[in-house]
């Protein structure tokens, strides 16, 4: 034993105080509530989105010929093929939602202030790669859903200004969403996405590390001295560990009872009369119908863009305008009932 | 030993988080219980990585009853996939089944029960009752007919087409 023990300390020189001291990083109270673990949440799920997805990619086929065959195989003949998959389709869902809802989360506590404008700028990023995920993904089972919204999707990217068509034609592998898309797709999805988060999820722990948690007070909450904060680990990774098997339930129940589909193979030569992307997109298939595709794609980006920057953006507006900083909170509320409007509309009238 | 920094402040989702016997208990049930479900997830996922074996899936196709097949004669059965087949009974009763498919350039062949052999209209291919080409571009080739496996259930008298 007390070789293994020098063996191990001699190999692995680890500090183990300073590892300690590390993980018993103190939070705030706040973070007892429950309901306060929308950033472990999403962090839990990529967890799961990564093991699922290289489980994923062992049976399934980039090609398009294949794709959407492999993907009917892996759903019916392979042991739990679909519990993979119905756990990698709903975790994903699951993840846009949890993001979204951190997002809205720190915009309302007003937690993307400075010194934490920057990692708001990492999140939002984040939000993007996530949503980034979630379309390719769609588009790698090859069914015909996914296919024409690939197409549209790419018409939408080629309408940005400037770099519009270029970017189109880089996401696309040439003028038309052909095989060469399903391997790009296939190569954002298992590469490029996967390095983009975990290098930007780095960056965003990272920073919320070294600043700190933000401190929220709640009005009823008398301030009890002494209890300020709590150390990280064991108690709060004890709650996340907690939400992680609530979360595997979820995953479960909603794998069992709502399966996620085989839509009929992709077919190039035939348009199905109707379609519709992911919810997550409807805000942005509803403008469509609504404005000209410029307008849509334009307006897209400016909100876009307004919401990665908007810690700066508030900055300014305080300084130039004199805007109080609690009209980001009636501005942030606009925003999402507009985007819930459309998101709901879109569900019922697509 | 304890990684607690702060021990006054009662953690949260386990509120007993001391070193009592029921405390200590408790979070060794938890630990097995949440050791025992992962490591049933990750049991499932092993399972996932072994690709199901393909069993043969062998299907009997029902041809016709065994009385309807005269000796001598051929029989022509369209199976599942759209292929003609002829089906001969020899003369001793074995049944043999065959592609009508002539394999030179894809004419479909018919049976002379004169001569017992399969003759292609289209380029005068011959074959014999086994399925191989006596004369004709086939034979110069050195080309057979596909030859079909029939399953012949003797005390049902029926016949099946082995589709593998």
């Amino acid at each position: 034993m007390a070789r293994l023990r020098r063996f191990l300390t001699e190999t692995l020189p680890v500090d183990w105080d300073q590892l300690r001291e590390l993980g018993a990083e103190p939070v705030p109270h706040h973070l007892k509530h429950w309901w306060w673990c929308l950033g472990g949440t999403p962090l839990y799920l990529f967890v799961v989105q990564v093991v699922t997805g290289i489980l994923l990619t062992f049976y399934y086929v980039p090609d398009p010929d294949q794709a959407w065959e492999s993907v009917a195989r892996l759903t019916h003949e392979v042991r739990f093929g679909w519990y993979l998959r119905a756990l990698h389709h709903w975790a994903a869902n699951l993840m846009i939602v949890a993001v979204m809802l951190h997002l809205l989360r720190v915009f309302f506590t007003g937690a993307y202030r400075h010194p934490r404008q920057l990692n708001w700028c990492f999140g939002v990023l984040l939000l993007a790669c996530t949503l980034g995920f979630g379309f390719t993904g769609y588009s790698l089972v090859y069914e015909q859903m996914s296919f024409w919204g690939a197409t549209v999707a790419a018409n939408l990217v080629e309408a940005m200004p400037l770099v519009g068509p270029a970017a189109a034609t880089l996401m696309r592998g040439g003028s038309e969403v052909t095989g060469n898309t399903l391997t790009r797709f296939f190569v954002f999805h298992i590469g490029l996405f996967p390095t983009a988060m975990a290098a930007l999820l780095l960056l965003h722990l990272a920073l919320v590390r070294l600043h700190g948690v933000t401190r929220v007070r709640f009005s009823h909450e008398d301030d009890r001295p002494g209890e300020a904060s709590f150390p990280f680990w064991p108690h709060h990774a004890a709650t996340e560990l907690l939400i992680g098997v609530l979360l595997m339930y979820i995953l479960t129940v909603l794998a069992l009872a709502l399966p996620p589909e085989l839509g009929p193979k992709a077919d190039p030569l035939v348009t199905p009369p109707h379609i519709q992307p992911e919810w997550y997109f409807f805000f942005s298939f509803r403008l469509l119908k609504l404005t000209s595709l410029q307008t849509s794609v334009h307006l897209t980006l400016v909100v876009g863009l307004l919401i990665f920057a908007w810690p700066f953006v508030e900055d300014l507006l305080h300084r130039w305008l004199r805007m109080p900083r609690e009209a980001s909170v009636v501005l942030g509320v606009l925003g999402f009932l507009g985007f819930l409007t459309l998101t709901v509309w879109e569900s019922f009238a697509g | 030993m304890t990684p607690f920094r702060n021990r006054s402040v009662p953690c949260y989702a386990f509120p007993a988080m001391t070193s009592s016997r029921r405390s200590v208990l408790a979070r060794a049930l938890a630990g097995v219980g949440l050791a025992l479900s992962y490591g049933l997830l990750g049991g499932y996922f092993v399972a996932y990585l072994f690709p199901p074996r393909r069993t043969a899936t062998r299907r009997r196709l029902f041809v016709g009853r065994r009385e309807q097949f005269r000796r001598g004669a051929a029989h022509p059965f369209v199976d599942q996939r759209g292929r003609t087949l002829l089906i001969v009974a020899r003369p001793d009763g074995e049944l043999v089944g065959f592609d009508s498919t002539c394999p030179h350039l894809g004419c479909h062949v018919h049976w002379e029960a004169e001569s017992a052999s399969f003759v292609c209209p289209c380029h005068q291919g011959f074959f014999d009752a086994d399925g191989v080409a006596t004369a004709g571009p086939p034979a110069a080739a050195g080309q057979s007919l596909a030859r079909v496996t029939l399953e012949v259930d003797e005390r049902g008298g029926t016949v099946f087409l082995q589709e593998s």
